[in-house]
């Protein structure tokens, strides 16, 4: 009875969602506020892939702004290339390679004249070297915080090699002056309506992938590694081989995530494979509530938005950041499973009344909630 | 001929032998219980032969395989179950995902990608809860159950993952008399659909469910026999003196 009460409200759940994010535009005519509404839905990407890692895993990837980052950088490289005035130079170079005296352009942007190639590197890309990184790393049963640090390194490293390789990467500046996005006959301007739809069904998308995930056997096994990892092995799983998945999934969303930000953004930088992106995806999930998908994607918007509105407010200009550090100390302290525990709290409560009157049967409990309800 | 085989098994922690030529010989169907004094090595011969403690030494087959240096899931997926001497179960999960989680007949990620968490195999695993007494608790966390329910649920989910040989350490720990007993019953229902090898310190328990005994001391094999030859045996009078006797240990 119960299941069926949960599931059928995690249907409602994300409907309202789906509607609340589809009809947005609807009722916005400001461009710039578009956009950066697509930022944030974009940001509830990055969150719902850190969720299936480290909510339903156990795996707290630090370095998960490396896979945005690749997918930002894959997006960027191509529509660098369709820009028109990039041919300053004698065989259309991009204009800071020019300025870097680099004379031909590079093997490895060749590909990146195809738009389609692009678009599926930006999530091979990230997923291969998530799956190397993963293989080394989950091989050696390198676990907890271990697996952090050894993130937070990589991230840090592949930062360091982007910015210093300028000739190729455009360093400091990255990619800039980009084109816009053309597929499929819709020219995705990054202050249109177009890419806001991308958007919004890309995190719709994501959701629902990630959902498929965690609601089959396999979500179940990566539950349980994060619960007690070696008791795992002794029932005949390769522990590692559902880390590595989990990993790579997550990567891969944060690379498709990373394309749409190039495109929003117009550019890409070494800023987006920063250590401040990768805490500020973990604070979303904490806020929102980690183990679940849909309540991490809703802690992204909500706090980018709330940032967003209070950093823009005259009145909170000097005093937004500390507003932001004590929602974040509250959530965590008070709602160790999200804000998106209170909704599975007032559901269960919901369903427990109707099931109270139909059946004798146990009062339902949701997750972390060892009250008596009903 | 035996389904279990251990030949001088050695095994070192940082220099301490833990297993001393150990050898042990189980027959397919048997239910043979482990004793012996507080650190004789009962548990590090479970833990060498799932594949948690590292083999320094000597050979382990089972059903005709040498899985000396095979890793855990492997053991595992051979059909060897184990059940730790600290009940160890996914806390945060329910008793069916327990359930479900050990019910492994494919281990692979993708093959699994393919089966819904919630409806595969759900009455097969109800039946589970079942048979332990966990009926009423199947939807809810492991982590609120008792003692002996952990106990328990861990014992199904060895029956869940349908291993041949089930390695349970100290079943009836912390358990009451009449847990106890129930627990003596659930391990007679498995006996002969599974061999089994259980560590135990409860006398009363052994003689309800033993058949052949194997005695342990300092990483050693020390007698092997029924419950009568054992307690008249003086060596292992001897390796009891100091811990209150055989039935006090
Ligand atoms: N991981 C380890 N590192 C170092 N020494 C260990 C380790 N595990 C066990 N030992 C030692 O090996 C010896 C055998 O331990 P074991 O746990 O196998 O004994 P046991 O027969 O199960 O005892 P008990 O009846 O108390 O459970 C003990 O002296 C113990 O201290
Ligand atoms: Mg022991």
């Amino acid at each position: 009875m119960r299941r069926i009460f949960i599931s059928r409200g995690h249907i409602i759940g994300y409907a309202a969602f789906a509607l609340a994010i589809l009809v947005v535009p609807l009722f916005i005519d400001d461009p710039y506020l578009l956009n950066k509404l697509a930022r944030y839905l974009i940001f509830g990407i990055l969150a719902a892939a850190l969720a299936l890692s480290w909510g339903y895993t156990g795996i707290l990837n630090l370095g998960q702004a490396v896979s945005f980052g690749l997918g930002s950088y894959c997006m960027a490289m191509t529509l660098k290339l369709h820009t028109i005035p990039i041919q300053t130079g004698a065989a259309g170079l991009p204009d800071f390679m020019v300025w870097n005296n680099v004379k031909s352009l590079p093997w490895f942007w060749e590909p990146f004249h195809s738009t389609a190639f692009a678009v599926v590197a930006g999530v091979a890309f990230p997923v291969v070297v998530a799956l190397l990184l993963g293989w080394f790393v989950f091989r050696a049963r390198v676990t907890g915080v271990y697996v952090s640090i050894i993130t937070l390194a990589m991230l840090v490293v592949v930062n360091l090699v982007i910015v210093d390789q300028q000739r190729f990467t455009g360093g400091f500046n990255g990619l800039t002056d980009l084109a816009d996005l053309k597929l499929f006959g819709i020219d995705f301007d990054p202050y249109s309506s177009a890419t806001y739809y991308l958007i919004a069904l890309s995190l719709l998308a994501t959701l629902m992938i990630g959902e498929l995930v965690v609601r089959s056997k396999t979500g179940l096994i990566m539950q349980a590694i994060r619960d007690d990892e070696t008791r795992v092995r002794y029932f005949g799983y390769d522990v590692a081989r559902y880390q590595i998945f989990a990993f790579c999934v997550s990567a891969g969303l944060s690379g498709f995530a990373g394309m749409l930000y190039a495109m929003v953004m117009a550019f890409a930088s070494p800023t987006f494979l920063s250590v401040q992106i990768s805490l500020s995806i973990v604070i979303w999930c904490a806020v929102g509530g980690r183990e679940s998908l849909i309540g991490s994607a809703l802690g992204a918007i909500l706090v980018t938005g709330i940032q967003g509105g209070l950093s823009e407010t005259p009145a909170f200009l000097n005093t937004w950041m500390l507003i932001m550090g004590a929602l974040f100390v509250a959530v965590v302290l008070f709602l160790p499973k999200g804000l998106i525990s209170i909704v599975q709290l007032g559901m269960a409560r919901l369903a427990g009344k109707k099931i109270s009157a139909l059946t004798e049967d146990e009062a339902p409990l949701p997750r972390g909630h060892k009250l008596g309800i009903g | 001929m035996s389904l279990l085989e251990l030949k001088g098994v050695e095994v070192q922690f940082s220099g301490f032998r833990a297993l001393r030529g150990f050898d042990l010989s189980v027959a397919a169907g048997e239910l043979r219980c482990l004793i012996g004094p507080n650190g004789a090595g009962k548990t590090t011969a479970l833990d060498v032969i799932c594949g948690k403690a590292q083999v320094n030494g000597g050979d382990i087959i089972f059903a005709g395989q040498n899985i000396s240096h095979f890793e855990e899931h492997r053991i595992a997926r051979l059909g060897i179950g184990r059940k730790f001497q600290v009940p160890s179960v996914f806390r945060e999960l329910t008793v069916k995902e327990n359930l479900h989680v050990a019910f492994c007949r494919r281990a692979g990620v993708f093959a699994n990608l393919g089966i819904s968490a919630a409806k595969a195999n759900a009455d097969e695993l109800e039946k589970l809860a079942e048979l332990v007494g966990l009926k009423e608790s199947f939807r809810r966390e492991a982590g609120i159950l008792s003692h002996g329910q952990t106990q328990w649920l861990e014992i199904a989910m060895l029956v869940a993952q349908d291993a041949q040989l089930l390695l349970l350490d100290e079943p009836t720990a912390g358990m009451t008399a009449a847990e106890t007993r129930k627990t003596a019953e659930l391990c007679k229902q498995l006996k002969g659909r599974h061999t089994m090898l259980v560590v135990e310190h409860d006398m009363g328990f052994i003689k309800e469910i033993g058949d052949v005994i194997s005695v342990m001391h300092q990483g050693r094999l020390l007698a092997q026999g029924t419950v009568a030859e054992i307690e008249s045996d003086p060596e292992v009078r001897k390796a009891y003196l100091g811990s209150g006797g055989i039935r006090g240990a």
